[in-house]
Formats: C-alpha cells, sequence, structure tokens
C-alpha cells in the first residue's frame, strides 16, 4: 500500500492528512442536516459549491435522491459523494427490482457505509442518509469521513455544522409536528451559514413522510422567511 | 485567504506572490513570503546616428490577471521640472514593476543632484556608470528587473546602455527585455544588424559577402518598433494594450503613444 | 475502452526526480460559457489556446461536436478535452446505434463524469455540454474530478469569472435565441479581454430541436492590423553553404511516386498573416 506524502502523524499514531482534497477539485464546504420528526424526517441543506475561494455553484442541490423515499445529503468533494450516491441509486434500484420489495433506509445506509469504509483511503465523503420505510418510519444515519455509520435522532454535517452544535443541542425536541421540525432545520442552517462562509445561497429541504417526498425552498432575498417553489 | 483564485487548473492558487512559494528539494513548501512578482510586458531600444528609441508596452499584469491597461516602463531621467520636460536620459525597465518603480526614482533622485553639485547635466556614460553601481549595491537582494538607459553620447550618437538585475552592463546597438524579449531580439538582430542577410549573387559558400551595415533613419526605426510589437502581441499574452515611445534627440525627448491589441 | 499505455511512467518518474521537467501540454486557458433560452441552447468558446505564457493557437476550435444534436465546450489540457469528448462521441453514437434511440445529453454527461472520475483529475477536461434531445434541453458543467453541476448558464476556464460577472448582471429567464447569442457572445468577449488566457475570437455553437449551427468566427475584435514595413526578402539572401538535388529518378527509387495533377498538385493553402 502507498501512503500520501502530505499531512502528518498524530500522537496516537494515526496518519492525518488536512490536504486530502486534491487541488482545484470540487468541494461542498457545506451545511448539511438531517432530523427524525412525528411524522418522518427532513432533509436539509445550503446551496454552495467551491473551488478555493470561487463560488462554482450558488444554488446547488446537495440533497439527492437513492431512491422513491431514501435520500442523502452530500458533503465533502462533490466528484466523491457523487459518485458513490450514483453507484448506491443503482443498487437500490436493483435490490428492489430483484427482491420485490422496496429496500429500508437501514440497507440505504449499510450501502453507502460499504462504499466508504472500503474506499475510505481515496474518498473525502461526509454523508447523512435519511428516509422512510413501512417497516420502521422515519430513519437518519450518518456516515462521516472514516466509513463508520452512526444511526441518529437527528444530524448534522459539513464544515458548517460546527457552528450549531450549540444551538442543536438547546432546541432539539423529539417528536416535533413538521412545522415545528422545518423551523428547527431551517433555524440551524441559517446560523450554520451565517457563520461559515463555505456555507450559503438558498435552503433546500426534503420532507419524507408516508405521503412521499416533498421539497421546500428558501431564498435569502426573503431572509429565508417565506417558502419558494 | 484572499479572494483571488484563478480557475485555470493548471495554475490553481491565490493570483500573487505568495503563489511562488519556493519548494525544497523534498517538495515541501517553504512558507517564507516571496516578495518579487513578474508583470509582464516587454521593452525594447534601439540607437541610431542621431537618435535613441526606447520603447515599452503599457500593460501590467500578475498572473492570468491585467492590473491596469496604462502603467508607463520607460521615463524621462533627470529633468528640472516635474514634467522632466528638459531631461536628456531615458530609462526603460521590466519586470518587477514595484522594484522598476523604486530604481526609477532613485536614479532620477542622483541624476537631479549631480546636475546642481556640478551645474551641467550627466552624460549618459556617466550615468550608465552609476546604474551599474546602484544595481551592483543591492547584489543579494537586487531589483528585480532588466533596465535600459538610452541617450545621446558626448558626439551626438544614439546610446543604448542594457542591464541584468545586478548591474552587469554592456553599450549596444539594440536591445529586447522583457517577457517577449526572446521573440523581439532575434527579429532586432535581422532588421537592425541585418544578420543572416546576405548580398544575393555575391559569392559562393563562405564567399558570400553580408549586407552591408548602414544606420537606419528615425521613421524606419519608429516602424520597426511598432511591427515588433504587433508581433509580440500576437504571440505573447503579457504583452498588449499600449506602445510608450519615447524618442531621444538633440531638440529633447518627443512621446509617442499607439495603441495595441488588448485580448 | 482500450486505456492508456503506462511503460513510461516508471522511467519518467525517476527522470523527474532527478530534476527533469515535465513536458509541457498545451492548456486552453480559455473561456466558455453556456446559456440556455427558450427552446434551445447556446454554447461559446474564445479560439486562444496556450503553452504557459505564449500563443500556441491563435485560432483553434473548443467547441466539440458529440452528436449532431449534442456539443462541448472544453477547457484545460487541449488533448484530454479533444480525446475524452471524441471517445464519448464514438461511444455515444455505438449506444444510440444499438438502442435504435436518439442520444440524451444526460446520457453524455454521464459517460463523461464517469469517465472522468476514473482518472481521479489525471485526465484535465472541464467542460461545457448542452444539447437538445427527446426529454428537452440539457445543460451541464463536467469538471475534471468527475463532479457535474446543471445550471441555466455556465461559465468555465481561467475566463469564468469574468464571463460569469456579465451572466450575474445581465442573464434574465425565457430569453430569445438572439438575446441568448449575444449574452454568450459577451460573456467571452469579458473573458478575451481580461482574461491573459483567453484571447482572438469568439465562436459560437446554437442547438435548437430542429437544427444546429455552428458560428465559427462569431465575432472577431482581435484582428491584427496592417504591418508597416514589408518584409520580403530577395531570393538569393539567405547563405547556401552546399546543394544536393534528389531528381524524382532518384527518389523513386525508394518510393513509389504519384503525379498530382489540378487543385490537389496545388496543396493546401498555409495560414499566414497578410
Amino acid at each position: 500500500m502507498e501512503f500520501g506524502t502530505t499531512g502528518m502523524l498524530n500522537e496516537d499514531g494515526i496518519h492525518v492528512d488536512m490536504e486530502r482534497l486534491k487541488k482545484g477539485e470540487v468541494n461542498l464546504g457545506t451545511s448539511i442536516m438531517a432530523i427524525n420528526f412525528k411524522d418522518g424526517v427532513i432533509l436539509g441543506a445550503d446551496s454552495r459549491t467551491t473551488t478555493g475561494a470561487y463560488i462554482a455553484n450558488r444554488v446547488t442541490d446537495k440533497l439527492t435522491q437513492v431512491h422513491d423515499t431514501i435520500w442523502c445529503c452530500r458533503s465533502g468533494s462533490a466528484a466523491d459523494t457523487q459518485a458513490v450516491a450514483d453507484i448506491v441509486q443503482y443498487q437500490l434500484g436493483m435490490y428492489g427490482i430483484m427482491n420485490g420489495r422496496q429496500p429500508t433506509t437501514q440497507t440505504a445506509a449499510a450501502m453507502f457505509q460499504e462504499l466508504c469504509y472500503e474506499n475510505k483511503d481515496r474518498l473525502s465523503a461526509g454523508l447523512i442518509i435519511a428516509g422512510w420505510d413501512e417497516r420502521h418510519g422515519g430513519q437518519v444515519y450518518s456516515i462521516p469521513l472514516g466509513g463508520s455509520l452512526h444511526k441518529q435522532p437527528y444530524a448534522i454535517g459539513g464544515s458548517g455544522s460546527t457552528y450549531i452544535y450549540g444551538y442543536c443541542d438547546a432546541n432539539w425536541k423529539e417528536g416535533m409536528d413538521e412545522e415545528e421540525a422545518v423551523n428547527f432545520v431551517k433555524g440551524a442552517l441559517q446560523e450554520a451559514i451565517k457563520w461559515d462562509g463555505s456555507s450559503g445561497g438558498v435552503i433546500r429541504m426534503v420532507v419524507l413522510t408516508k405521503k412521499g417526498a416533498n421539497r421546500h425552498l428558501y431564498l435569502p432575498d426573503t431572509n429565508y422567511a417565506v417558502r419558494h417553489e | 485567504m484572499a479572494a483571488m483564485f484563478s480557475q485555470n487548473p493548471l495554475m490553481n492558487g491565490p493570483n500573487y506572490s505568495f503563489n511562488q512559494a519556493p519548494v525544497t528539494a523534498a517538495g515541501n513548501k517553504e512558507h517564507a513570503f516571496n516578495p518579487y512578482t513578474d508583470n509582464g510586458g516587454s521593452t525594447l531600444a534601439i540607437s541610431g546616428s542621431d537618435f535613441a528609441i526606447l520603447a515599452g508596452d503599457t500593460r501590467s499584469t500578475s498572473g492570468y490577471n491585467i492590473n491596469t491597461r496604462y502603467s508607463p516602463k520607460v521615463f524621462k531621467i533627470g529633468g528640472t521640472t516635474s514634467t522632466q520636460d528638459d531631461a536628456t536620459l531615458v530609462l526603460s525597465v521590466v519586470g518587477f514593476a514595484a522594484d522598476g518603480e523604486a530604481l526609477k526614482e532613485r536614479l532620477d533622485a542622483i541624476v537631479k543632484m549631480y546636475r546642481y553639485q556640478h551645474g551641467k547635466p550627466m552624460s549618459v556614460k556617466a550615468c550608465a556608470q552609476r546604474l551599474s553601481t546602484i544595481l551592483y549595491g543591492k547584489r543579494f537582494f537586487p531589483y528585480y528587473v532588466h533596465a535600459i538607459l538610452g541617450g545621446l553620447d558626448e558626439e551626438g550618437r544614439g546610446a543604448i546602455y542594457s542591464y541584468d538585475p545586478v548591474g552587469s552592463y554592456e553599450r549596444e546597438q539594440c536591445r529586447a527585455a522583457g517577457a517577449a524579449a526572446s521573440l523581439i531580439m532575434p527579429f532586432l538582430d535581422n532588421q537592425v544588424n541585418f544578420k543572416n542577410q546576405y548580398i544575393p549573387g555575391s559569392g559562393v559558400g563562405h564567399e558570400l559577402q553580408e549586407r552591408e551595415k548602414i544606420p537606419l533613419p528615425r521613421n524606419e526605426v519608429e516602424d520597426l518598433v511598432k511591427d515588433a510589437f504587433d508581433s509580440a502581441v500576437e504571440r505573447h499574452i503579457e504583452v498588449g494594450d499600449g506602445l510608450q515611445m519615447l524618442i531621444i534627440t538633440k531638440d529633447g525627448i518627443e512621446e509617442k503613444y499607439l495603441p495595441l491589441k488588448k485580448d | 475502452m482500450p486505456g492508456f499505455d503506462f511503460s513510461n511512467h516508471t522511467r519518467n518518474a525517476a527522470l523527474h526526480a532527478r530534476g527533469v521537467p515535465l513536458p509541457k501540454a498545451t492548456s486552453t486557458g480559455t473561456t466558455i460559457v453556456g446559456c440556455i433560452f427558450e427552446g434551445g441552447v447556446v454554447i461559446a468558446a474564445d479560439t486562444r489556446a496556450t503553452s504557459g505564457p505564449i500563443v500556441a493557437d491563435k485560432n483553434c476550435e473548443k467547441l466539440h461536436y458529440i452528436a449532431p444534436q449534442i456539443w462541448c465546450a472544453g477547457a484545460g489540457t487541449a488533448a484530454d478535452t479533444e480525446f475524452t469528448t471524441s471517445l464519448i462521441s464514438s461511444q455515444l453514437e455505438l449506444h444510440s446505434l444499438s438502442t435504435g434511440r436518439k442520444p440524451r445529453v444526460v446520457t453524455c454527461m454521464t459517460m463523461l463524469k464517469q469517465h472522468l472520475f476514473r482518472y481521479q483529475g489525471h485526465i484535465g477536461a472541464y467542460l461545457v455540454v448542452a444539447g437538445v434531445d427527446p426529454t428537452g434541453v440539457g445543460l451541464f458543467t463536467v469538471h475534471a474530478h468527475g463532479s457535474t453541476d446543471k445550471l441555466p448558464y455556465v461559465t468555465m476556464g481561467s475566463g469564468s469569472l469574468a464571463a460569469m460577472s456579465v451572466f450575474e448582471t445581465q442573464w434574465k429567464a425565457k430569453m430569445t435565441e438572439e438575446e441568448a447569442v449575444t449574452l454568450a457572445s459577451n460573456a467571452i468577449q469579458a473573458g478575451i479581454f481580461n482574461d491573459l488566457g483567453s484571447g482572438s475570437n469568439v465562436d459560437v455553437a446554437i442547438i435548437t430541436k430542429d437544427k444546429t449551427t455552428l458560428k465559427r468566427g462569431f465575432v472577431k475584435p482581435n484582428q491584427r492590423s496592417k504591418k508597416q514595413k514589408s518584409y520580403v526578402f530577395k531570393r538569393g539572401t539567405t547563405a547556401v553553404l552546399n546543394e544536393k538535388i534528389i531528381t524524382r529518378e532518384d527518389i523513386s527509387k525508394y518510393v513509389t511516386v504519384h503525379e498530382l495533377e489540378g487543385e490537389a498538385a496545388a496543396g493546401e493553402k498555409m495560414d499566414i498573416d497578410a
């Protein structure tokens, strides 16, 4: 196995490399999150993609559908996360056809983990998987950089998430109704966008319930107050 | 970090001198401040029998960006007024613009002091020697410029002196400097000194007679300068926008400005 | 996919480690743009190719054919944009023939991104993919690492910031073809004049449901001015140190000689300045 020449050896002997993202690579410098609420799950994300200091896309859609009611939030390298999401979308499609029943969110999360863990030395992808299925209802899974898998009541990720741990901790409630939940996500992402330079643009949300997927869009022009689309 | 990132895949990163941070043999980046920037552009000087022409384009660049389309590289030196109307010397500088500006200011002050102390203007020959001393004075932190000094010598003939960044100098017929020097210089060798030109039918093999060297008239030299720069603009991305010419004659220094392509 | 030949890699890596510089690839330092309008899409490009600070080609083609109704604008390493687009073009035509359907822009975009992702950014192709297919109008950017974006107006290359400033101030939804072409052309000109990596002319390709129009040299704002002097040399000016004439009879001992007649005999005219 080959080792990189950048980075440094940490005190615990683990190779840490902060320059993992290749030069000129498109970065999702991102604020993403997904939460459970009474009737299902909500995914939320900002819309900024950057190459260095340049905003390559100010209306990016970081919420990607991989099955009928299974979605993911992408952070890290745009190329890596798109490739992973495309592969899982294909695998879930095959799974649905071969088994004659819809895959569960857990299955989807396991597929994501497999790819992220086995290729941890080649990928910079931080993912949050959220979905709704008949068996378990709404579920949220987080897959951070190393490829570990965590089932959580809510998950936050991306560079902007560091600014909203306090906000989320203080305002999180179990079993919120839809309006409350949307306001929680929106409030958190507004703070992340405000403080993180790599996050910005519009706020996108996907509400996943028994009834299926429902998209929300909030623009900075109206201070994210009015729902568009 | 500053918001000056290039979208060019080949040179990503900030477009200023920090980008050229030297890399050690091991490939590790040295995080020292690099005080030099290359601002591109080109200069050109040709001397005639009773005149000298110094010319330079007016574009200033850093990386793939244009700082300004009008930043002169040729300056009158040692006049008594702010307009430098009575100056008899011309200095052109190309390379790192800030060093060029500093060098010009310093030489101008020195030549002015000479006039006040001696009651006569400095000769090109004396000024040329003094400029060399100034440049060598910064041998271990050089002015990052290629300088050319022009004027009329004691006999009234055009005189051109060209310098390397640390003060080595030489009197020449003609000289091109800067980004497009390698494009312009061979053209000058051929058209001013008639290099590689022979008289047709004057002999066989090594017997062939070289074309006779005759000093060119002023109008023809001006045409050559214009054509040289037009051609350099076609093939070098850091040259363009405007052409500034200073023509030194016994009657004073005449300035000409011609537009160049702006792409 | 035939794949690349890596047999010189170890030798080159050793040479590079000893300080031999890598060969310089021709880069299309470039401004490229794309813009959707009512009923179609337009892409445009400048025509300068550079090798370092030297202009390698003053009038190169950066608009690549993929399919009759799908075209690509390329930035980055010239060879990579050229070969990648022609490879995908071939695969897409075979795919179209085997399915009996017209090729789609998303198919093209997906094939490009998967090819580029496999090579982890080592293939330096930055592309704007545009076209019209049975599903409608498509416009995408594809980066060398394999990421893609779908937007109503896009710019790429070193002049992308200059070009994007034009779009961000003047773009509006539901433009006519004429409006979109003018806007795209203005965006390219912003790149031509403000980015040193871009220059010369504006090439434009307009794709609608019914037809594709390639306008080479749509705008030519950088024509060379007339030379002041004539640089014609008298015959015999160059020294001839020795002379050897090889006759047709001599050469026909080694190769077969054909006599050309008519237009073919004249050969293609060289493209030189007036």
